[in-house]
């Protein structure tokens, strides 16, 4: 496999390759959607000149980056666009590697539950077989690296590649069974955007399945596992940020960082729900919305923890969808890593009931931004309204297709449980319903 | 007629200007607005023309909603005297009156669009009357509500004012609480200031309207108006009689003056020399021949020096080494500590997933 695999990494590289000499670059290189404050390409120069100047790049509003990034882009500012590539290249090489592993353990699981008996005699259609699961890792790459969001963004050169492969590699390291390695990526992840935190919940899931712990409150071995796992999370967090104290010998990147992101001062439009929200709010409600929107994003941790219990991959997927659409910066690049899950759930797709709506509202909405953006910003004769309702339509659009696949995934266990002709107590056809 | 023509001189301005300013926006500050309109009608009435006039409102109470009588501004109670007329011509209004544009407009720091009637454009001789009248404090004057004008500022720029021949003879007067501080700074000659109370006290306002339900005037103001109205342009009333205004009886605060900068003796200051435009003109058939030496002008620069061989440009400024020179980049290193520091927890992650065993390949 790994043939198709080379030759995907080639076009894709050729395609960011063409789009860089080209004139788009700059052009991609300053939309709002794909450049937001936190992951701008240009803050990070900014960012670096100041540092050549000898002025913390922290102590304007203009960088939001943390040591880390400053560390390495200081030595490989001229190579950027190789980077970037690199990046994007390791990201779908890590997804594909994990989404192999992942694909064994499913299909070990099924033939366990199998040869227990778990299932229902007419489900054969349901299973999955090794045919069909073959392609699915390159077409996770496939997804990954062909998707114009992601193009996109590696062209803009926005730091979210980067965040998107720490996470991909943590996603890598969880699957792979590592608590210790998925420990050390999943501070990393957090460290340079907050919200990876809610996926400490599924990685800790799927790490206790797989050291066939189970999920029990009482059960002693559960608490062990889950202090260990988060000992070493937080203590690779922890040394993580003391050792950034020491590239600039300040503490300014913990509220440069982490209270922007959490209290969102910046309000440029981008393709999240924030901006509109605060940019009309009055002054003395403003700490309360933020709190609210910020519990929104670490809100869905819990209850899908408690349904999908069974399935932490699936919920890490939910989880990485929830992050890009309510952190508060999003950018497609965000957008484009949970794309990137969905040919791993090509199996539902005959319970999926709104796709073809959804994805026109996806693509359509992802052409009219610009244009309205254009109507607002340069010919006037739009306002912010405009484009928030095509923000809202869009961001709608991705939370009916989460939950469109967490639908179908649950009516899919349910259907390999019960049965595919689900009859009621008198004999008649019943219909499966999500309450 | 040598006399008559030397008393020609004797003020030493031969025109008048005046800057009138209220600095207090909204309804209840209606008595600013009435004191700044009734200098203003007093001094259009003695003769200084609108050109002459830079008139600083901040706002419009004439017409403003909350006016009962709209398109009047009274300064008596019972409407005697409606001080806003058929014929105001405000120059700064609303926001527009701020201490920038107010310094700007003494100072002569004018943009070039700026139309001429809203400019200052006095020259040495002539005789000034600013009137400043809102709410102040010690030291300061409030402006609009946002910004303050301090002293020492207004002194600064009456010195700029004088260092630029802009004005002869500065009349200064002052209505607002702890007004005496306001003048307590000017070093420049030729200033007279007044001003309607003491440091540590506060003026007063004077009468409210039941009907308008505002109070119309400040005492001083008020007693200063009365005071004005009896003059004409011709009257000899002079400046002692002005500083009588308004004794402590009347006006609760104790009103202050201050004529040390003045060259002139206060009595010999006639109200019209700032208050009015009084030309001088005399009609006669008989000829007056000047003595070029009457004004007593002497020749005020030194004689000049050798003249030295100027000095040329690039001499001076060695701009050919300065352009040509980049700047010395001081290149940002990452602190060692942090790379060991980096790079030893990159190892011992790498070497934790991977086992000890792989060491000795690497070695």
């Amino acid at each position: 496999m790994a043939a198709p695999l080379v030759l995907v990494v080639l076009a894709a590289v050729t395609v960011r390759a063409a789009l860089y000499r080209s004139s788009l670059a700059g052009f991609i290189a300053e939309r709002v959607e794909v450049a937001s404050p936190l992951n701008a390409w240009k803050r990070v120069v900014e960012g670096l000149a100041l540092l050549d100047l000898g002025v913390s790049p922290y102590s304007g509003a203009i960088f939001h980056e943390t040591p880390l990034i400053i560390y390495l882009f200081h030595f490989l500012i001229e190579y950027a666009e190789l980077v970037f590539m690199i990046t994007d290249v390791l990201t779908a090489v890590a997804l594909y590697l994990a989404i192999q592993d992942f694909n064994k353990v499913v299909f070990k699981k099924q033939k366990l539950l199998i040869e227990l008996d778990k299932y229902a005699p007419d489900v054969a259609e349901l299973i999955q077989t090794p045919m069909e699961m073959h392609y699915i890792p390159l077409k996770v790459a496939l997804f990954y690296l062909l998707n114009p969001y992601t193009v996109m963004s590696c062209v803009a050169k926005s730091t979210c590649a980067i965040n998107n492969s720490v996470i991909a590699f943590f996603i890598l390291a969880t699957i792979k069974g590592s608590a210790f390695l998925s420990a050390v990526f999943l501070a990393l992840a957090t460290y340079q955007s907050l919200y990876p935190l809610t996926l400490f919940a599924p990685a800790l899931l799927y790490l206790l399945q797989r050291q066939f712990i189970p999920v029990k409150l009482k059960s002693k071995s559960f608490w062990l596992y889950t202090v260990q796992y988060a000992s070493l999370y937080l203590c690779s967090l922890v040394v993580i940020i003391c050792l950034s104290f020491f590239l600039l010998n300040s503490w300014d990147f913990i509220p440069s960082v982490y209270g922007f992101i959490l209290s969102v001062p910046d309000l440029t439009p981008n393709i999240g729900l924030f901006w509109y929200f605060f940019a009309e709010m009055f002054e003395h409600f403003s700490l309360f919305f933020v709190c609210v929107f910020q519990i929104n994003v670490f809100f869905y941790t819990i209850p899908l923890a408690i349904k999908l219990k069974e399935h932490p991959v699936f919920f890490m997927f939910v989880q990485l969808a929830i992050i890009s659409i309510f952190k508060s910066y999003p950018t497609v690049g965000d957008v484009a890593l949970y794309m990137a899950f969905l040919p791993v759930w090509s199996h539902l797709y005959r319970f999926l009931r709104n796709i073809f709506i959804l994805s026109c509202v996806l693509i359509f909405c992802s052409f009219l931004f610009p244009v309205l953006w254009h109507l607002w910003i340069y010919a006037g004769s739009a306002n912010s309204n405009f484009y928030y309702a095509i923000t809202l339509t869009f961001n709608i659009g991705q939370i009916l297709l989460i939950s469109d696949y967490f639908y179908a995934f649950l009516r899919r266990e349910y259907y390999l449980t019960h049965g595919l002709h689900l009859t009621r107590q008198d004999g008649t056809e019943a219909m499966l319903v999500l309450k | 007629f040598q006399d008559q023509a030397e008393q020609f001189f004797r003020s030493g301005h031969t025109n008048n200007w005046a800057v009138l300013v209220c600095t207090s926006r909204f309804w209840f500050n209606y008595r600013h607005v009435a004191n700044t309109l009734s200098v203003y009608r007093s001094v259009k009435r003695l003769g200084i023309p609108d050109s002459h006039i830079v008139l600083m409102l901040a706002d419009d109470m004439a017409c403003n909603p909350r006016n009962p009588k709209p398109a009047t501004v009274f300064s008596h109670k019972n409407m005697e005297l409606n001080v806003y007329g058929d014929d105001v011509e405000v120059d700064y209004r609303s926001y527009e009156v701020t201490v920038e544009n107010f310094l700007r407009v003494l100072t002569g720091r004018i943009p070039p669009s700026t139309p001429r009637s809203k400019r200052l454009l006095s020259d040495d001789r002539s005789n000034i009357l600013i009137y400043m009248t809102g709410h102040g404090g010690n030291g300061f004057l409030k402006f609009q509500d946002s910004e303050e004008i301090t002293n020492v500022e207004l002194a600064d720029a009456f010195e700029q004012m004088w260092q630029k021949r802009r004005y002869n003879e500065l009349l200064f007067i002052i209505d607002t609480c702890q007004g005496a501080s306001m003048y307590e700074r000017f070093y420049s000659p030729n200033i007279m200031a007044l001003a309607s109370s003491q440091v540590g006290e506060d003026s007063l306002s004077h009468q409210p309207d039941l009907g308008i339900g505002v109070h119309l005037m400040d005492r001083y103001t008020f007693y200063v108006l009365e005071f004005l109205e009896e003059i004409h342009p011709a009257s000899q009333t002079n400046m002692n009689d002005l500083f009588q205004v308004c004794p402590k009886s009347l006006c609760v605060s104790t009103p202050g003056h201050r004529t040390d900068l003045f060259q002139r003796d206060p009595q010999n200051v006639l109200i019209t020399d700032f208050f009015g435009s009084v030309r001088k003109v005399e009609i006669t058939t008989e000829t007056v021949s000047l003595d070029p030496d009457v004004a007593g002008f002497e020749s005020k620069f030194p004689e000049e020096e050798l003249a030295t061989e100027p000095l040329k440009y690039a001499e001076q400024l060695p701009v050919a080494q300065i352009i040509h020179q980049k700047p010395k980049q001081k290149d940002w290193h990452p602190p060692g500590g942090f790379i060991l520091g980096l790079w030893a927890l990159i190892i011992m992650v790498f070497f934790k997933t991977y086992g000890i065993k792989h060491m000795k390949h690497v070695f």
